[in-house]
Formats: structure tokens, C-alpha cells, sequence
């Protein structure tokens, strides 16, 4: 860890009955400087806040906006039961981390910290998944391109594709995009070099 | 009130860490003294010394809370020992006192903080050091969670400023074989070194830097100092005298410290303990504890915790340390930063002042620097 993680400033709501869980949350969260809401109705889709702490005891389906796995925001989960059904519920909402009940206020601020790097991994992870996807999905561009330099400059497969990386990286392009402008014939056939 | 309040005071006075807690002992007895004479029968101490051993803080703090009924401890030293005896405190929810300088990231209900926390020594230490020795410091520490995030904390700092760490090394407490440190130390030749050691490593490692300087002027105090964010005057007899003379540490409070608080303060301590003994920052913040700590069970008429809480939180209080407050949300002290020079009668002069920090124990406000008015008090 580079930085001290700091929340000045950040916008949190907890999904939770007002009670002794919510004032001591509601203390220890200003006392990292950050904006405190509380309530017990569904977040709204709009206007969302920069973390979301959700009772996984009550909670139910329809109060986060958002489909399984499709969290757009560190989660934390409220946990007072060990029902493995309820321990299920708030790893569908996304949460990363979880405060067991009675809150123990020394568990905020290292939660916390952990609910916002796992949430970033997670979105790192769904964007290079889905780069790989992208590139899974274009390879038999790439494929078709070097038969077509096998076949113009009579070299072996091996020499082909590296003629055709060769040309990406001169372009400063993905290997997908400049085999299909290949094969679409707006780019001139790469020299053999 | 009919009978006397109990209050505890929990500290080891043997161990690697035996003089700080010697002298946070005997600033708390003195406080008690006071207490006592202005008000006969009002508070009783319950003192328990835990000899240096973790399971002694707990059967103390157990034996305090249920045996003698107190619901306000003063003490530990160490931040394990705090983190051991909080969930006793919270159970019974009593209020610990904490008077230790400490690496923050904690503000528990149940915890009166009167000790500082990195952005009032570690943050103005650095303000002062880099620009006058250079973004090049070598970092040692204790090897437990006081040197580790000091020392994680000073990194993040220097890194901040475009300097670079040349080297991190970590000691046992009790670990007296400082050699090849100074050794690495000699070989990178870093602009100053923090040193965030503890107890016997912590003296051993002054007495050979001093060696090192003999040897090598590039490593005598004025080029290359070394600085601790909690070595006070009644560590500095076993370092030896005139052994450290030149480096720095830093303190809420120093016994040179000219202010009407402290020189009342000197008179009264001189009546107990001699008007050779030179007082620490451990010693005036156990006493501060203490006095407040009890003070305000009589003035409240109660020692409930969170009537205590209330009465004390976000009013101006009188201390050795001029007039704080605590903040009623990190239940904190604010604390003037002082940082002082050792000299040959084993005490400091003062080079750097700054008048009562706002503790901020998450560090939240760090990025929003707020001016501080600098005053040199020499």
C-alpha cells in the first residue's frame, strides 16, 4: 500500500433501520470525513453513492439497484446472522467485505479499505475479461489475415504472423484491428522483412 | 459521594519499555497525590503493574474492571497491550485512558486519547526535517505495528516530496545488536535517520550512531541527525550522557519548555522528586490523564464513563500542555508539537514549535493542508 486510503469527501448510504448499528456507523464514517446517509428503502438508480453498506440480515431483493455480480459501487454487508442463505444474499449484492454485528467501530475504517480495493479489482478484472473476449472473438481475423501473407509473400505460418505483428506495432494498433483492415483491403499488403 | 472511586493504573515499570513506564507511574501517582490532598477520599488508585507481560495487562484490566469495580483505566504503553485491554473496556464500558504517543488509525468510544497521533509528531516533524537535511532518510523501527506503519507512514511522506527511503530496518525491543544497521547506515549515507526503535534497541542503536560520528564526521548530529518521534528525558540516562547530545525527538512536552504551566508545574514536582529530576512527556501526560480523569469524576459526581465523556469533550482545558481541548468526535487531545535538541545535561533544547494540532487519527484532512502558523521558541 502506496497511499493511506483517505475517504474525505466520498458519499456513503447505509441500508439499514435506524438504530444503535446506524448511529455508531454514522459516527466512526464522519469521523473519516465522509457524507453520511441513512435509510430503509430502495437506493435509487440514479444519483448513487461512492460506497453502499447494506443490512444482510433484512435486506431484501429488490433493494439495490442492481442485477447479481453487476455491482457499480463497493459494497459492505451488515452481518449479524451466520445463515449461510443470508451470507449468500450479500455476496449477490456485491458486497466485498462485512461488519459482523454488533459493530465493533475498530471494524469500519479497515473494512472499508478493503471493500473499495476488492471492488476495484473486481471492475480491473471484468475489463480485461473483457478485452480478452474482444480479442478471443476477432482471432479468426487474425487467422485469416496471415493465410493471406502466407499466400502473397510464400513464407511459412510462423514468419506470417510475425510479419503481421510487426505491422501492428508500427501502427500502434491491436493485431485485430490491422488484420482487418487487411483483409478488407484498406491497408496495403505488409512488406515481407 | 460516600465511598471512593475507584480508578486504575495500569503499567509495567520493568521489561524493554520499564523507564517509560517508571516515569508514566510515577507521573500518575503524583497526579493522584494531588487529587487526594484537594480532595481526601474522593478517588482511590488501584495500581497493578502487568511486569511487562501481555497476559498481565489482561488479568489487570480484568481484575481492575470487575474486582474493584473501576470503570476508568489509565495506562499501557504499547499499542498491542491498548488493543488487548479495549475489548475488556468495551464490555464493561469503562473508559480507557490512553497518554502514549502512538501511530493512529484508531478512535475508539472507549478510549480517551491523550497522547499524539502522526499529524501532530510524525506530519510537522517531516515538515521540519526534509527541507533542512534532505529527502534522503534511512528509516528504523520496532519490529510491531508502532515502527511498521511510522515507519509505512514516513515512506508515503518522503515519496510526497520526490525523496527516497534509503533504507528500512526493524529490531526486537530487547535486540541490542545494532551493528550491521550502522554498518548499511555508513555504506547509503542518508540525509538524517528516523528512528522509531524502542526501549534497549532504541539506546543501543544512539550509543553506536555516536561511534559511527567519531569515526566519520559525515554522521555527527549537525549533518546527519537522528530523530524519534518518542524518546524523552528519563530514557536518556540509560543512553548515557552526552551519548545523543545533538539529535532530535519529538514531544508535546519537553521539562525545558519555559510556559507559566510548566514552570508551576516544576515547582510542585520539585517538592516530590528533586529539583534534579528532569520530567517527560510520558511522565506530564500520565499526569494529565490522571488529573483529568479524576477531576472530572468530581466535578460530575459520577465516574459513568459517558458522563465523564461529556463533561470533558470540546471545553477548553488547563494542562501542563497549555489550554486543549478533546475532540468530542476522535476523543482525542489536541497537542502542541515540540521538537528539541538533546544537550549534554540529558535534556532538550527546543528548536521548533507549534502551538496545540487537532489530532486527526485517520489522517483525513492531510490532503486539504491547512496553514500552520510556525513559532520558534528557543
Amino acid at each position: 500500500m502506496k497511499e493511506t486510503p483517505n475517504f474525505t469527501g466520498r458519499r456513503v448510504t447505509i441500508l439499514h433501520r435506524s438504530d444503535i448499528t446506524t448511529e455508531r456507523l454514522t459516527r466512526q464514517l464522519k469521523l473519516l470525513g465522509l457524507y453520511v446517509t441513512v435509510q430503509w428503502e430502495p437506493l435509487a438508480p440514479t444519483d448513487l453513492p461512492d460506497i453502499v453498506l447494506v443490512d444482510a440480515d433484512q435486506g431484501w431483493d429488490d433493494l439495490l439497484p442492481w442485477p447479481e455480480g453487476k455491482a457499480p459501487l463497493p459494497v459492505v454487508a451488515l452481518l449479524g446472522s451466520e445463515a449461510p442463505g443470508r451470507i449468500a444474499w450479500a455476496m449477490q449484492q456485491g458486497a466485498g467485505a462485512i461488519i459482523a454485528k454488533p459493530v465493533a467501530t475498530s471494524a469500519v475504517y479497515p473494512t472499508l479499505v478493503m471493500a473499495v480495493a476488492i471492488h476495484a479489482e473486481r471492475m480491473a478484472a471484468t475489463r480485461q475479461l473483457q478485452h480478452l473476449e474482444e480479442r478471443v472473438r476477432l482471432r479468426p481475423l487474425v487467422h485469416a489475415a496471415v493465410q493471406k501473407i502466407m499466400t502473397a509473400h510464400n513464407v511459412d505460418e510462423e514468419h506470417a504472423y510475425s510479419i503481421l505483428r510487426n505491422c501492428a506495432m508500427q501502427r500502434r494498433m491491436p493485431m485485430e484491428q490491422v488484420a482487418a483492415l487487411i483483409l478488407a483491403g484498406a491497408e496495403p499488403l505488409p512488406e515481407a522483412g | 459521594m460516600g465511598r471512593a472511586i475507584k480508578v486504575g493504573i495500569l503499567f509495567s515499570t520493568i521489561g524493554p519499555y520499564g523507564a517509560i513506564g517508571r516515569d508514566s507511574r510515577d507521573g500518575a501517582e503524583f497526579a493522584m497525590d494531588e487529587i487526594t490532598t484537594k480532595h481526601p477520599g474522593a478517588i482511590e488508585p488501584v495500581f497493578i503493574d502487568p511486569q511487562g507481560h501481555m497476559p498481565g495487562y489482561l488479568d489487570g484490566a480484568r481484575s481492575m474492571l470487575r474486582e474493584y469495580g473501576c470503570r476508568h483505566i489509565v495506562g499501557t504503553i504499547t499499542s498491542i497491550a491498548r488493543k488487548e485491554v479495549i475489548p475488556l473496556v468495551e464490555k464493561h464500558d469503562g473508559l480507557l485512558w490512553y497518554m502514549c504517543p502512538y501511530e493512529g488509525f484508531e478512535a475508539n468510544e472507549n478510549v480517551i486519547y491523550t497522547g499524539a497521533c502522526p499529524n501532530q509528531h510524525l506530519l510537522p516533524l517531516f515538515d521540519y526535517m526534509l527541507p533542512r537535511y534532505g529527502r534522503r532518510p534511512y528509516l528504523v523501527g520496532a519490529n510491531y505495528v508502532w515502527g511498521w506503519e511510522m515507519n509505512r507512514l514516513a515512506r508515503e511522506l518522503i515519496h510526497q516530496a520526490g525523496g527516497e527511503v534509503l533504507g528500512e530496518r526493524y529490531l526486537p525491543l530487547e535486540e541490542t545488536a545494532v551493528e550491521r544497521i550502522i554498518l548499511d547506515i555508513e555504506q547509503r549515507r542518508p540525509s538524517f535517520v528516523l528512528n522509531n526503535l524502542i526501549g534497549p534497541a532504541s539506546y543501543a542503536f544512539l550509543q553506536a550512531f555516536k561511534v559511527l560520528g567519531d569515526r566519520d564526521p559525515a554522521f555527527l548530529p549537525e549533518n546527519c541527525p537522528v530523530v524519534s518521534c518518542d524518546l524523552s528525558e528519563c530514557e536518556l540516562d540509560e543512553i548515557g550522557s552526552g551519548v545523543a547530545t545533538g539529535h532530535f525527538s519529538v514531544a508535546a512536552y519537553f521539562d525545558s519548555l519555559v510556559s507559566p504551566e510548566n514552570l508551576a508545574f516544576k515547582i510542585d514536582a520539585s517538592k516530590r522528586f528533586g529539583s534534579q529530576r528532569h520530567l517527560s512527556n510520558i511522565f506530564a501526560s500520565a499526569y494529565t490523564a490522571v488529573k483529568l480523569c479524576g477531576e472530572t469524576i468530581i466535578a460530575a459526581g459520577t465516574d459513568d464513563p459517558q458522563t465523564v465523556r461529556r463533561h470533558l469533550s470540546g471545553v477548553p482545558l488547563s494542562t501542563v500542555f497549555g489550554e486543549v481541548q478533546i475532540d468530542p468526535d476522535t476523543n482525542h487531545m489536541a497537542l502542541p508539537f515540540h521538537l528539541g535538541r538533546i544537550n549534554d545535561d540529558n535534556g532538550f533544547s527546543i528548536v521548533n514549535s507549534r502551538p496545540a494540532i487537532t489530532a486527526d487519527p485517520y489522517l483525513t484532512r492531510r490532503r486539504t493542508k491547512m496553514p500552520v502558523r510556525l513559532r520558534i521558541v528557543s
